[in-house]
């Protein structure tokens, strides 16, 4: 078994498996990890926001964009990752398989590194093909939790790995030979072993004979950007409007859905149809004073057109024209006040889309309507009619749609 | 470096922990066998089958083709089954049905195909361009792969 893994390992050895291209790659899904874990939090905790946490209305796009990135850089992971085992494969046959207590903790941390950045990955992009069947956990929960294991794992690796990490940061080291005791596993006395038997030994005589590849680092790292180039303007385009021109696997796309804007919960789906195309229909304010508003008395108020994005969870987004009264406008009339939270409810019941509470600094906004047009056309059922929420940097779930109520919270 | 590596080494196994609390947690324990079954799935298809499969087909290729050509199908099939990988499962599930018809809208089986095309086209023109180079500058050539 032994000679085996030695004869896999020295076979697997090649000029773009060295220290310096895992140390490079690793430098980029590392930071690839970091944007992820970053952007990720920040639509974790604007949905659920800490005590004492607050959030930004401007840029309009910094969640579009967060999440947009969150996505990319994701599916960027998938070159990496596969780059990242590619350099270190010989390792998977390393000699003897554990060193010591320490060598098995080493080896169970990089297998728990391994397996929750493989599962990360991939439910992370089955989220943006929303195929839940296929994973027989909650997705939002789990990616949340193993998001703290891959980075702790992360900080973990570099605490191993960080003397070779030093030595190949610079290309200039590049070429120069590792300082390791186990190098000389690569090295044995000529002749001294003898030659393995049966299929295995006719195989690796084989490969003996044939001339060794010779991937370069240079090559390997071009393969490696193409992939993720390719990646990029193939799909981001659900997210980046400068990739629409080019997206072909995007899960979803620019211009594709009710008044030319995609959707993701229909109202058939959250079982508002009815109570949502009812002439009875009236929007409660619930402030000092309480109001009830028909769609008439909503068209009656100011008007007011704003750009903004419909940004997903799942990171996809679209920017649209939507217009409407001004939130403030309606919660001043029932004598609300100004730092005070707002509570949307909707005439969806028992989901995380029935409600959403809009921050002072959201609620007060220029740009937060109720909207009641969507790119000129009257809202589409779809997308919220008789009135939406829309406001500026917040994901797509919280801008609640088929409005019920709005409630000022002391 | 020592002391780096220790509070670094402390920190991330502090964070892991944390992140396994959260789990636990958060996720019903009904669901716990879910998650350990595509942790070790995770473990199976990569060291277990991707591995040996690149091997197996490293060495198939090693029989038809030498040096640089021999790099540059290899890349050529990695990004192949890369974009097999991501875009296949989105073929599945349109199969299946989505919940609307603005997810998943776009033809992804003819685009991968397209893809396929214009990944075979150009992955022939580096070749003949790789070949042609190699033609005029032997010395070159030897000079690039002794440096790597």
């Amino acid at each position: 078994m032994q000679r085996l893994l030695w004869e896999l390992r020295r076979r697997l050895h090649a000029p773009s498996r060295n220290p310096r291209t895992a140390v490079v790659i690793g430098r980029l899904l590392g930071a690839a990890f970091l944007v992820c874990m970053a952007t990720g939090l920040y639509s974790h905790f604007i949905q659920e926001p800490l005590p004492g946490m607050a959030f930004l209305t401007r840029p309009i796009w910094l969640y579009q964009v967060s999440q947009g990135i969150h996505i990319s850089a994701g599916i960027l992971c998938f070159p990496l990752i596969v780059a990242k085992l590619y350099a270190v494969f010989p390792e998977l046959f390393q000699i003897p398989p554990v060193k010591g207590p320490l060598g098995l903790l080493e080896r169970g941390s990089i297998a728990l590194f391994v397996a929750s950045s493989l599962v990360q990955i991939t439910i992370g992009l089955l989220n943006t093909y929303q195929w839940y069947a296929l994973f027989p956990f909650p997705f939002r929960q789990t990616h949340f939790a193993l998001s703290f294991v891959i980075i702790g794992s992360l900080a973990l690796h570099i605490a191993i790995k960080l003397p070779v990490i030093r030595q190949y940061w610079f290309a200039a080291n590049a070429d120069v030979p590792m300082e390791r005791e186990d190098d000389a596993a690569f090295q044995p006395v000529a002749g001294s072993i003898a030659p393995l038997r049966g299929v295995t030994g006719r195989v690796f005589a084989w490969i003996d004979k044939t001339p060794a590849p010779s991937t370069s680092r240079r090559s390997f790292f071009a393969v490696v950007g193409v992939a993720g180039a390719a990646l990029v303007t193939l799909s981001a385009g659900q997210s980046f409007k400068v990739f629409d021109a080019t997206n072909a696997f995007g899960p979803r796309k620019n211009g594709v859905g009710p008044s030319g804007l995609p959707i993701n919960r229909t109202a058939k789906k959250a079982d508002v149809v009815e109570a949502a195309l009812s002439p009875d229909w009236r929007l409660t304010v619930l402030g000092s004073s309480v109001a009830t508003l028909s769609r008439a008395d909503l068209l009656a108020l100011p008007q007011h057109t704003v750009e903004l994005p419909i940004a997903c969870v799942e990171g996809w987004s679209q920017m649209a024209t939507w217009s409407g009264p001004r939130l403030r406008d309606i919660i001043d009339a029932v004598g609300g006040r100004p730092d005070a939270t707002i509570r949307v409810q909707s005439l969806e019941q028992g989901s995380i889309y029935a409600t959403s509470e809009l921050p002072a600094n959201f609620a007060r906004d220029e740009l937060t309507l109720v909207a009641l047009t969507l790119n000129g056309d009257v809202l589409d059922i779809d997308h919220g009619y008789p009135a939406r929420l829309i406001a500026p940097a917040r994901p797509g779930v919280l801008q609640t749609k088929w409005l019920s109520s709005l409630e000022v919270l002391s | 470096m020592r002391v780096v590596r220790g509070i670094l080494g402390a920190v991330g196994v502090l964070v892991i922990l944390g992140g396994g609390l959260v789990l636990l947690d958060l996720v019903d324990p009904s669901k716990y066998l879910g998650i350990v079954l595509w942790f070790a799935g995770a473990l199976i298809i990569h060291d277990g089958i991707v591995a040996f499969g690149v091997f197996g087909v490293s060495l198939l290729l090693r029989r038809r083709f030498s040096g640089g050509s021999l790099a540059i199908i290899q890349g050529a099939l990695v990004i192949a089954a890369l974009f097999t990988a991501i875009v296949v499962p989105e073929i599945l599930k349109q199969g299946i049905g989505t919940a609307n018809p603005t997810l998943l809208p776009l033809d992804y089986g003819r685009n991968l195909m397209v893809f396929y095309v214009v990944l075979v086209a150009l992955t022939a023109a580096v070749l003949v361009l790789n070949a042609r180079l190699r033609r005029r500058v032997p010395t070159s050539h030897t000079a690039d792969a002794s440096q790597v």
